[in-house]
């Protein structure tokens, strides 16, 4: 077998020799192609953690009327809890959110100089399991004489999320394209590697060898091809996303962007799998209408 | 072959009615004009095509009922050689005759020896690191056959093997021909060349139309 291997190994470097010109194009245009996926890659990815960063902080903020006494706050809080969605309901008193917000202004002293009486409500936060259950939880509990207003960020959360959702389909509908087109690309470029090698394959056919015999170089060829192409993309790749990436937190601190190495190793993976996949499934694709039982 | 017929596509029907039995570690010339079917007898046997009638039985296997999959395990007890050779330029002599002992999954040490001893047998040995281009028509034809028995066929089946080459050196090649056949190996010979075939004094099949002639026991070979 390992014999095999290594003849079949050899006969792919025979054959990407052979046609180096059409090699060096392919491993170009599959670099190429994977780059762009891999840039997509780590902007979906990155649009990910924003999404679930903005649906973590999402909480339906309930103001509570002055007038509401100890009892009525708490059946309110008990009716929160035991409605669908909620993980967690936090009580917040008038006095709780004055000192709340004067240690948020304290380097502004002089905005709250003039306030004696503290004007703010006692709320609830409240947390959900779900993004999808604040608008139901909103509405119920806004059916509550002494609940002043519920908060949950609306419509402007809403079509943020919207866009965002957009923007990662979009990038992922680009990245199934382009997949498609590489594996085309692939498909021609074995072709043309099968009729350039026709008289080997001819040969190994009168001979005697089997159809997969005849077949395991090319594949290997393809597979070779990817593995160059995916190593080379996912080298730019973590480069550039590194280098750029560094700008831009500084320019614009308050994106959450992923700087670790773990989504560059994320992506590295994936465009691997991706290059050899390409490869391997454009080779066999290419070489399944070749018979080498009839000549 | 039992009432074997081959219609192409192209509705030629390149063989009629072939009934025709070669026995084991016969010597047979196969003779007729261009386009007689000569070919396409070959091919048949080494199922390059399959007959569009009748059976081909090959060592007791009958070809139309041969799985494609064991299809290689036939050509295995099967050699062939062309007319143009077929070899690979981008090898040298070795190579090429080592190339189909390794697609067949051989040792290397086995492949060494048993190419060194072919090439031995027929006289190109010490050319074995030489690019087959820079070999004349007849060692190009040698290394061609010493290619297909270098595997012990059962069979060796050649299709005009002295079309290109001078009556002295095609001589040379039949010479050859006769020695592989005498270590037992079948061997088939298509050939128009009418010399070659009175000399032998070997078995003639005769193909004229698609349809077999005559066939004669040391005949001689007569348009």
């Amino acid at each position: 077998m390992l014999r095999n291997l290594l003849f079949f190994i050899k006969e792919a470097f025979l054959s990407t020799k052979k046609n180096g010109i059409m090699s060096f194009a392919t491993i170009v245009s599959l670099i190429a192609t994977l780059l762009i996926v891999g840039l997509f890659l780590i902007i979906s990815l990155n649009i990910d953690n924003i999404l679930s960063d903005i649906e973590s902080q999402l909480v339906a903020i309930v103001y509570l009327s002055d007038s509401a006494t100890e009892e009525e706050v708490n059946e309110i809080i008990q009716n929160a809890i035991e409605t669908e969605g909620v993980k967690e309901v936090k009580y917040i008193s008038k006095e709780d959110a004055f000192q709340k917000l004067k240690s948020d202004l304290s380097e502004h002293e002089e905005i709250l100089a003039g306030i004696t009486e503290n004007p703010l409500p006692a709320s609830l936060e409240i947390t959900v399991t779900d993004t999808a259950y604040l608008e139901e939880i909103s509405f119920n509990l806004n059916q509550f004489e002494k609940i002043d207003e519920v908060n949950y960020g609306g419509q402007l959360t809403k079509n943020l999320l919207l866009i965002l959702n957009l923007v990662r389909r979009s990038g992922l509908a680009i990245i199934y394209i382009l997949v498609f087109i590489s594996i085309l690309l692939m498909v021609s470029v074995i072709k043309i590697s099968v009729h350039s090698r026709y008289e080997e394959i001819e040969i190994m056919a009168l001979v005697g060898a089997t159809s997969w015999f005849i077949r395991w170089p090319f594949i290997i060829e393809g597979f070779l091809k990817g593995l160059l192409s995916s190593l080379a993309a996912s080298f730019i790749v973590s480069r550039g996303y590194l280098y750029y990436m560094e700008k831009i937190k500084l320019s614009i601190p308050f994106i959450n962007i992923i700087l670790d190495n773990q989504i560059l190793l994320r992506v590295s993976v994936i465009l691997i799998l991706l290059g050899v996949f390409i490869g391997i499934f454009g080779s066999i694709i290419s070489l399944r209408k070749i018979s080498f039982g009839e000549l | 072959m039992f009432h074997v017929f081959k219609v192409f596509p192209n509705k030629i029907h390149a063989l009629s009615d072939i009934n025709i039995h070669i026995k084991k570690g016969e010597f047979v010339f196969l003779v007729g004009p261009t386009g007689a079917g000569k070919t396409t007898f070959l091919k048949l046997i080494y199922r390059g095509i399959l007959p569009t009638k009748g059976q081909v039985i090959v060592d007791g296997v009958n070809l139309a009922r041969l799985k494609k999959s064991l299809v290689p395990y036939l050509r295995r007890e099967i050699g062939v050689v062309f007319q143009d050779f077929k070899l690979l330029y981008d090898r040298n002599v070795f190579e090429n005759v080592a190339f189909s002992l390794r697609v067949v999954g051989n040792k290397n040490s086995v492949i060494k020896q048993k190419v060194n001893e072919i090439l031995n047998i027929i006289g190109l040995f010490h050319k074995r690191n030489t690019n087959p281009h820079l070999l004349s028509g007849g060692e190009q034809q040698k290394l061609c056959i010493a290619r297909a028995v270098v595997t012990h066929p059962l069979i060796l089946i050649t299709d005009e093997p002295t079309g290109n080459l001078d009556p002295e050196t095609s001589w040379d090649i039949m010479q050859l021909l006769f020695k592989i056949n005498i270590w037992g190996t079948t061997v088939i010979v298509a050939s128009h060349d009418k010399l070659i075939g009175d000399k032998a004094q070997k078995r003639v099949i005769r193909i004229e139309g698609g349809k077999v002639a005559s066939d004669t026991k040391k005949g001689i070979y007569s348009l």
